[in-house]
């Protein structure tokens, strides 16, 4: 008999009445009685000790430099190489690694980085930066037009992988060494958002020696702030301060070195656990504070809770207007009316996320505020005039039935990538949607299954995802007929107007700012016209620092600067 | 105390020994046992008697603690969670009782096929059920899930699969012993066709010491169907189940702590139950004292 | 002794077969599972490969070989130990296993040392005393009748959230390892103190007891001295089944917990079908669980003499 006979009767039955005759006289209960006893009580001294070894400072009026910095975040990452992972983490932490060759200063409007000027010419094509001096990358190569040309090159590199960062700077054609710093990028097509796509942290300039090692040996190797140590998968990544550090954005806190020695990103997929872990002073800060522990932080002195809008696309719900009922507008503005989309995000958020009610962010350059008015709001009522008008009629059990099949629209869940609780706001959806006769299935599906029979086999009805970036451009990811998800857009409504095409084309290309405004607010009343997406709120950046932590500042994409942050008394 | 369970169920001796136990007077603890089992029951087979929609939300109420009105408290959608309580038995039963039936099934048939398959296909049989068991039930279930993915009838599959190997050893020993027994050697002796003995003498005896088993094991397969679901591999929202809500409370532990405390006291409390009426079952039937 | 080399032998070549079923099973879930995995390896929805990019990744893995060819393939790197490369960490499986392995191993030590001196203890104080064997009967059904994440969410919500006496990130030091021991350890607590009592109550009925105390030792000399002793060799034949829950309940504790370990990697890779990595710890698990099954089989052998080889 072997001892896995058990394992039909684990937790019920008890196995004592399987050795009745076996005894023994040798004291091995005891023995092991004794080193477990021992081991238990190592652990409860152990844990009686502990609590906070970081060194006391000093309080003063200026930043004091020092310390570290450990900053906890959600979820992880796959890859160091900001050019091949599109993933916010990879671009939070890289942000420090990596300085860009211009930074974003306001909604449209840019500042000198590691480019000190730049000149647009060719009708738009042709983009020539000059370049600062004196920087060197942390392995000690010399910042020069050919590391531009490298990075570019290596992000349209098919072997790269990229799929984000090279969809950014999709005109690309080729860029030119004009001398050691002056460079000279030549776009296939006037494309006004390319300075946005050079600010970003997936773009930023990498070494152009550290590139030229095989993928494997891939290290994080740029001229920012801080200099890459050490990355403990699914664990943490740890930098360190760049004392050499002389290349800081147009509008930096200062100028030099960094103040905290070392700056270490802790993965915490769990909310609960990462808010936790700020309140016990395992972390200085974190991001994604879950909203219902918001509330606890905004007032004592201990934390410091900041709120920053994202700017780009708001979180929607877009209707794959190419299938089923979704195919009449009367169904989409019936959905879209059913919908409390108020109520649902004030309580489930605590009213820290702003509810929206135009897929784009008020933080982004060109939103229109009125576009609202052509927003299917909240309305049972009319609702379920518009499905009566549409022919839906209501079944026995309270579904809406048109020519014997049940009003089902299908959303899949990615459960991988959810976030935020919108696996909660999506019940309220489906809940209320249900009131007015319309039943919501949510199949659960991995991450191959959702890209693969759903955004590009399009098998859905609805598709839930938000998009953050600071620029209108956003619009033409979002709803321009050729960029489907196949084609590595976010056209997830599947949406084909010639109008809306004609509308984001020419705001990308043109110069003249009215015109492109014109445009882009044509392009937000048209879709919530046609009801092809549903806003449902703006992603909020929460996060909180440690009273200790000073000198926080946010940049255009709402991540954290930790440039001049510094630990206080 | 009374003789080890090592040695096979022989139904001769457990007759003569249910013979001979006196008749007990009717204890509290199978008792209770046996009338929340019916409360659970009943709320898994007519859910909408006991509570109003598990589904509908009010998010003005989100997250009350328990009073009047709710209660158990609502939860983060403002969802009445006795309501989905009771509806969630339905799921966290199929699971539990569900995949134990099927391993039952799946085991008894296993186990014959190993004890009367002859050399070649009752030792691969048996070989199989010897790598099944090579690992944990929980890993057999998540590779399971991870091939066939997430939901409740792959949950239940998934643990029927963890459970069978081991129900198939138990009927392979036990129909070893009865094939083995005066009896059967007799109708074998007096020329009965094969299938008869099997049908009219092994299986029988073969099934009377499995269904004890198997609802002695209840208990563990809803413990590892709530596990399945509380890594949300299981039964999918926004249907209620209970190992489910365990996880969604878990993101709300420091705004209401309680919303945590009902779906574990409904595993908890469901599978006491089952153990102990199983064990009661168990010591009526062979005639033993009930632990 | 040739029987016992014989045994040996066998359960040995079983374990291989055990080990190499379990490989096999995962490899074809792998090829049975309907999605793409080079969508996965290319990083999933937000990185929206091209299809150059996919193509490129369906060569570098060998995905567009026939299945047998794969199969081969698999089999001959698993038998120079190389369990491949997962398809999300881009790391080597055998590298993320050998990352997770010691906070797993820590926690089910930690359980494991919990649990047995708990029961342990029980047992001594309530053996042959009716009252407290009535009150400790009814904690042991109750901790075994509870699921080890009931048991660490509240611990959690008491403990961590409202008491702060401890941490509530996993892989903080011993300190963190308090509470997920104890939600991993009650329940298997629970079935240890039935075995361990009902152990020590036969051997205080035993004639040595009697003689022990008629020539006056104490009565808890008696229970640590002698009886105890008795009691080990049940408990010791159920540290395979311990064994079991504690890898067990490790997948679970672990994701209550958010502790690094086994258990988190496995379920992540499980949702996210990521089968090398899936594969890798179920070989892993399968060897490691069969072969201290073996050495536990020796030990009673070499505890208990009487004990000889049955017939299978």
């Amino acid at each position: 008999m072997s001892l896995s006979d058990d394992t039909a009767t684990r937790a019920g039955e008890r196995p004592v009445r399987r050795r009745r005759r076996l005894r023994s006289r040798r004291p091995v209960a005891v023995a092991a009685a004794v080193v477990a006893v021992a081991v238990v009580a190592a652990v409860l001294v152990a844990s009686a000790r502990g609590g906070d070894d970081r060194p006391a400072r000093q309080a003063g009026a200026g930043p004091i430099a020092g310390g570290s910095l450990t900053y906890a975040v959600a979820g992880t990452q796959v890859s160091l190489d900001p050019a091949v992972a599109a993933t916010a983490v990879t671009g939070l932490i890289d942000r420090n690694v990596f300085d860009s060759l211009v930074a974003q200063t306001g909604p449209a409007t840019f500042g000198p980085w590691l480019a000190t000027g730049w000149k647009v010419s060719n009708g738009g094509r042709t983009y020539t930066f000059t370049l600062r001096q004196g920087v060197t990358f942390h392995d000690g190569t010399p910042f020069t037009a050919q590391a531009v040309k490298a990075t570019l090159d290596h992000v349209v590199d098919p072997a790269t992988k990229s799929a984000y960062a090279a969809s950014l700077i999709a005109p690309y054609k080729e860029a030119r060494v004009v001398n050691d710093h002056v460079v000279e990028v030549t776009l296939a097509r006037p494309f006004t958002p390319f300075l946005q796509a050079l600010s970003v942290p997936y773009l930023g300039i990498q070494s152009p020696a550290a590139l030229a090692k095989p993928v494997a040996d891939y290290r994080p190797v740029g001229t920012g702030p801080f200099s890459f140590v050490s990355w403990e998968k699914d664990k943490r990544v740890t930098l360190r301060k760049n004392a050499r550090y002389a290349s800081p954005p147009a509008g930096a806190s200062h100028q030099g070195a960094p103040y905290l020695d070392d700056l270490v990103f802790e993965f915490v997929s769990e909310d609960a656990t990462r808010y936790g872990a700020l309140t016990s002073g395992q972390a200085q800060g974190i991001a994604g504070v879950p909203p219902v522990n918001a509330a606890k932080l905004k007032s004592p002195a201990d934390f410091s809770f900041s709120a920053q809008e994202t700017p780009g696309l708001n979180y929607n719900l877009y209707l794959n207007q190419t299938r089923g009922p979704l195919r009449d507008v009367r169904v989409r503005r019936a959905l879209s009316a059913s919908i409390n989309v108020d109520q649902l995000v004030k309580n489930i958020y605590f009213g820290l996320f702003p509810v929206a009610r135009n897929p784009l962010s008020r933080t982004t350059a060109a939103y229109d505020a009125s576009a609202e008015s052509a927003f299917a709001s909240y309305d049972p009522a009319e609702a379920r005039r518009l499905l009566d008008e549409a022919g839906w009629t209501t079944g026995e059990n309270g579904y809406r039935v048109k020519d014997g099949k049940t009003l089902t629209l299908v959303w899949p869940y990615w459960a991988e990538g959810n976030k935020e609780q919108r696996d909660v706001l999506a019940q309220g959806i489906q809940a209320q949607a249900k009131l007015v006769g319309i039943k919501i299935e949510r199949p659960t599906v991995d991450t191959g299954a959702f890209v693969g029979t759903y955004l590009i086999g399009g098998a859905y009805d609805l598709v839930d995802v938000s998009f953050a970036r600071p620029t209108p451009d956003v619009l033409r990811f979002a709803f321009a007929s050729g960029n489907t998800y196949a084609k590595a857009g976010g056209n997830v409504a599947l949406v084909k107007s010639p109008q809306i095409d004609h509308w984001v084309e020419e705001a990308a290309e043109t110069s003249d700012p009215a015109t492109a405004e014109r445009d882009y607010s044509s392009v937000q009343q048209e879709v919530l016209r046609q009801a092809y997406v549903v806003p449902l709120y703006t992603p909020v950046q929460l996060t909180a620092f440690s009273a200790k932590v000073r000198g926080i500042a946010f940049d255009a994409q709402t991540y954290p600067v930790f440039y001049g942050a510094w630990l206080g008394g | 105390m009374t003789a080890p369970t090592t040695a096979p169920y022989d139904p001769v001796r457990a007759a003569e020994a249910r013979s001979r136990a006196p008749r007990r007077q009717l204890r509290p603890g199978p008792v209770l046992a046996a009338a929340f089992l019916v409360l659970v029951c009943a709320a898994a087979a007519f859910p909408g008697l006991l509570a109003h929609a598990p589904d509908q939300v009010d998010p003005a109420a989100a997250l009350r603690g328990p009073g009047a009105g709710h209660l158990f408290g609502t939860d983060e959608l403002g969802r009445d969670v006795l309501a989905r309580i009771v509806y969630g038995a339905r799921p966290s039963l199929l699971v539990g009782a569900g995949s134990t039936l099927l391993a039952g099934l799946a085991g008894a048939a296993w186990g014959l096929l190993g004890a009367l398959g002859g050399r070649m296909a009752g030792g691969a049989a048996m070989r199989a059920a010897d790598v099944l068991l090579a690992f944990p039930a929980i890993l057999m279930a998540l590779l399971v899930v991870a091939v066939i993915g997430p939901g409740t009838r792959n949950a239940v599959l998934a643990i029927t699969v963890a459970l069978a190997p081991g129900f198939a050893r138990v009927v392979r020993v036990q129909a070893l012993v009865v094939r083995g027994s005066p009896y059967v050697r007799a109708a074998v002796n007096l020329g009965l066709p094969p299938v008869r003995i099997l049908t009219r003498h092994i299986v029988p005896n073969v099934v009377a010491p499995l269904l004890v088993l198997a609802t002695v094991n209840v208990g563990t397969a809803i413990i590892a169907g709530a596990s399945l679901s509380f890594l949300g591999l299981g039964p999918q929202p926004p249907d209620p189940e209970w190992g489910a809500m365990l996880a969604q409370a878990r993101d709300y532990l420091d705004a209401s702590w309680t919303l945590a405390l009902f779906p574990g006291a409904a595993i908890t409390l469901t599978v006491m139950s089952a153990t102990v009426a199983g064990r009661a079952l168990q010591a009526r039937y062979e005639g033993r004292d009930a632990a | 002794m040739p029987s016992l080399a014989r045994r040996l032998l066998r359960r040995l070549a079983l374990t291989l077969v055990a080990v190499w079923g379990a490989a096999t099973l995962a490899f074809a879930g792998m090829r049975l599972v309907p999605g793409d995995p080079a969508r996965v390896i290319a990083g999933g929805v937000q990185a929206n490969a091209t299809p150059e990019v996919l193509d490129a990744i369906r060569d570098q893995y060998g995905l567009r070989e026939p299945v047998l060819v794969q199969y081969g393939v698999f089999a001959g790197r698993l038998l120079r130990g190389d369990l491949g490369g997962s398809y999300q960490l881009n790391q080597p499986v055998s590298g993320v296993i050998l990352d997770q392995l010691g906070p797993t191993v820590a926690l089910a030590a930690g359980a494991a040392a919990l649990g047995f001196t708990l029961a342990v203890a029980v047992a001594l104080v309530t053996a042959g005393r009716p009252h407290g064997r009535a009150v400790s009967r009814a904690l042991e059904f109750g901790s075994i009748s509870t699921p080890n994440f009931w048991i660490g969410v509240l611990l959690l919500a008491v403990f961590s959230f409202r008491l702060h006496w401890f941490p509530v990130i996993g892989d903080g030091g011993l300190r963190s390892l308090v509470l997920p021991s104890v939600a991993l350890a009650l329940p298997i607590a629970g079935v240890l103190a039935q075995v361990t009592r009902e152990g020590l109550e036969r051997a205080l009925d035993q004639p040595f007891a009697v003689t022990a105390r008629a020539r006056g030792a104490t009565e808890n000399r008696i229970r640590l001295r002698h009886a105890l002793r008795h009691a080990a060799l049940p408990v010791l034949t159920l540290s395979g089944w311990a064994l079991g829950e504690l890898l067990a309940g490790a997948v679970v504790v672990e994701t209550v917990f958010a502790r690094q370990g086994l258990g988190h990697v496995v379920v992540a890779a499980v949702r996210g079908r990521d089968f090398p990595v899936v594969t890798g710890v179920v070989v892993l698990s399968a060897l490691t669980f069969s072969l201290i099954n073996i050495v536990l089989d020796l030990l009673y052998r070499l505890v208990d003499p009487r004990m000889r080889p049955e017939p299978a």
